[in-house]
């Protein structure tokens, strides 16, 4: 209770639009695919979340968290699912019109936790965006999460990911926003002192959502 | 003749002015007097010696300023008729310094009564034809225009008098047709202070003096201030957006960004972890794919035209600064005074 509490009062800080230009907040629901390890230790799943964003001057924020129930996916070996809550946040700075550098964090938990691997690790990235229309942007961004920590330990020498986003705004305040992310995280872990193996991790997760924008 | 009078202040013989040119013209007008106006017949029945004892007969008697000068213009005539140019010539200095603005009409008097008449004007000093035009300027930046004739050459000082004193307009030695230009200030560079005035011509030569004037009335007003300026005459604002062609833009577009989201899926995964199923980007992908349809098809919405931001921007600051020089010139105009200098008819004041 505490946790969800924490969470929501962040997402209303970061959205919270004194002092910003533009500010959106607004539920989302989620899609995703897990995979670790093995190809046959896979799962799919739904979910819901928020997302909360603001914007000033150069600079930008985003956040937003997602429950995900990840359940075995048809093929494979994994006999039960579990529940996943992921965190992300992204700071931004415009470097051009449509270029920004970006940091920020991960954070993926899993209940039961030594069903699937939590994840943390520290975003540095680029974003490239582009208005397709009035009120209507599509941006991609690529990054390197650094620093990975894992619940069962390892190292990540080689961790990425992909995102393609949308908005669109519907009428008035209200916006749509659409978000696919894909990493690859190469884990690679060494039980027992014997020699490193690989435990690499993917997910790939869409999240859909409607925001009301705040502020100017 | 008698001698010229030391000193003839000459106001309002205007009227005298009025006078007709031939004597056998103004001989109704003129015959006031009984011995005038038989002197009058006589000339008009060319008894020319009659006339002159007639005349001078009138001329012993109490007359009118204006019967006075009549009889000497009748002896003028008279003496011109008779040949006796010398004589004539006096006779008619005695009518000019009565009437200092007698003129005769080439056209309707004979030569040797004109050339008699332009020599006795040569003869006497006089101040004639004084003028002062109508005028309206703001002070320091107009002049009133003043002009007169002297008939021989003297020294002159033409003043505006007022029962608060008097100011020199200007002097000097001067013969023939004179244009002054008065700019209506006094010594310390100040307007004339409202009020009426008269315009006094002292000319001297030697001992003969001669004095014209002409009374006017000197009145103050404020400037007129210009308006200031909605708009720079000529030119007109352009619409600061434009409507853009209509292109594949926002749709190739969307294929650029989704591409790259899937050929960096496509890069990062498979190994020991297989494919995804791509679903999740499947989903937003198509998002972004209708979208960019949907804004290709759509009228493209205005955007701002720079070159008309900045061109329109370079008129709103040049209409200010005239703006801004209006006003100076405004604060100006207020602190100035209009004057407006009318001449009066005689005996107005």
């Amino acid at each position: 209770m505490t946790r969800r509490a924490a969470l929501l009062a962040a997402l209303l800080v970061a959205a919270r639009p004194a002092g910003a230009q533009q500010a959106a907040v607004g539920p989302q629901a989620a899609l995703a695919e897990y995979r670790e390890v093995a190809a046959g230790l896979r799962y799919r799943g739904a979910g819901y979340g928020g997302a909360a964003s603001a914007r000033w001057r150069r600079f930008s924020a985003e956040a937003s968290v997602v429950r995900l129930s990840l359940d075995p996916a048809p093929g494979g070996v994994a006999t039960r699912g579990f529940t996943a809550t992921e965190v992300d946040a992204r700071l931004g700075y415009d470097v051009a019109d449509y270029a920004s550098v970006e940091v920020g964090i991960l954070r993926r938990t899993a209940d039961p936790e030594f069903d699937a691997q939590s994840v943390g690790a520290v975003r540095l990235g680029a974003r490239s965006a582009y208005a397709l229309g009035p009120g209507a942007t599509v941006a991609f961004r690529a990054g390197y999460l650094a620093a990975s920590r894992f619940s069962g330990g390892g190292r990540a020498p080689v961790a990425l990911e992909f995102g393609l986003l949308l908005d669109v705004r519907f009428w008035g305040r209200v916006r749509g926003a659409a978000a696919y992310q894909f990493q690859r995280i190469n884990r690679k872990t060494n039980p027992g002192g014997t020699g490193e193996v690989d435990a690499p991790i993917q997910e790939s997760l869409a999240r859909v959502g409607l925001a009301l924008a705040l502020g100017r | 003749m008698t001698a010229l009078p030391r000193r003839v202040l000459v106001v309002g013989f205007a009227a005298l002015a009025a006078a007709p040119a031939v004597p056998a013209q103004g001989a109704a007008q003129a015959g006031q007097n009984l011995t005038l106006r038989r002197a009058q017949q006589a000339y008009d029945n060319l008894e020319y010696r009659q006339a002159l004892g007639l005349a001078r007969a009138a001329l012993r008697e109490r007359l009118t300023g204006l019967e006075r000068a009549r009889a000497y213009e009748l002896l003028g005539f008279s003496y011109a008729a008779m040949d006796s140019i010398l004589r004539a010539v006096d006779a008619f200095k005695q009518l000019v310094l009565l009437d200092p603005e007698r003129e005769l009409d080439p056209n309707r008097v004979s030569p040797k009564a004109y050339s008699a008449f332009d020599v006795a004007l040569r003869q006497v000093l006089l101040v004639r034809g004084l003028r002062v035009d109508s005028a309206s300027f703001v002070g320091g930046q107009g002049a009133v225009p003043i002009r007169f004739t002297v008939t021989q050459p003297a020294r002159v000082v033409v003043r505006a008098v007022s029962p608060a004193g008097s100011v020199v307009i200007d002097s000097g030695a001067w013969n023939g047709q004179v244009n002054l230009r008065w700019a209506a200030r006094l010594a310390g560079g100040d307007p004339m202070p409202a009020g009426d005035y008269v315009v006094v011509v002292d000319a001297r030569l030697g001992q003969n003096a001669f004095s014209a004037s002409a009374p006017i009335r000197v009145r103050h007003g404020s400037v007129d201030t210009l308006a200031h300026l909605a708009a720079l005459p000529g030119y007109s604002y352009l619409p600061e957006t434009e409507i853009p062609p209509q292109s594949w833009r926002p749709l190739g577009l969307a294929f650029v960004y989704t591409g790259g989201a899937l050929v960096g899926t496509l890069g990062l995964e498979g190994g020991s972890l297989g494919s995804s199923s791509k679903r999740e980007l499947a989903i937003v992908g198509g998002a972004a794919l209708v979208t960019g349809a949907v804004m290709t098809l759509r009228k493209p919405a205005p955007r701002p035209a720079a070159a008309n931001i900045l061109y329109n921007r370079l008129l709103r600051e040049q209409l200010a600064r005239r703006n801004q020089e209006i006003a100076r010139e405004n604060a100006a105009r207020r602190q100035q005074v209009q004057l407006t200098v009318v001449p009066l008819p005689r005996g107005a004041r």
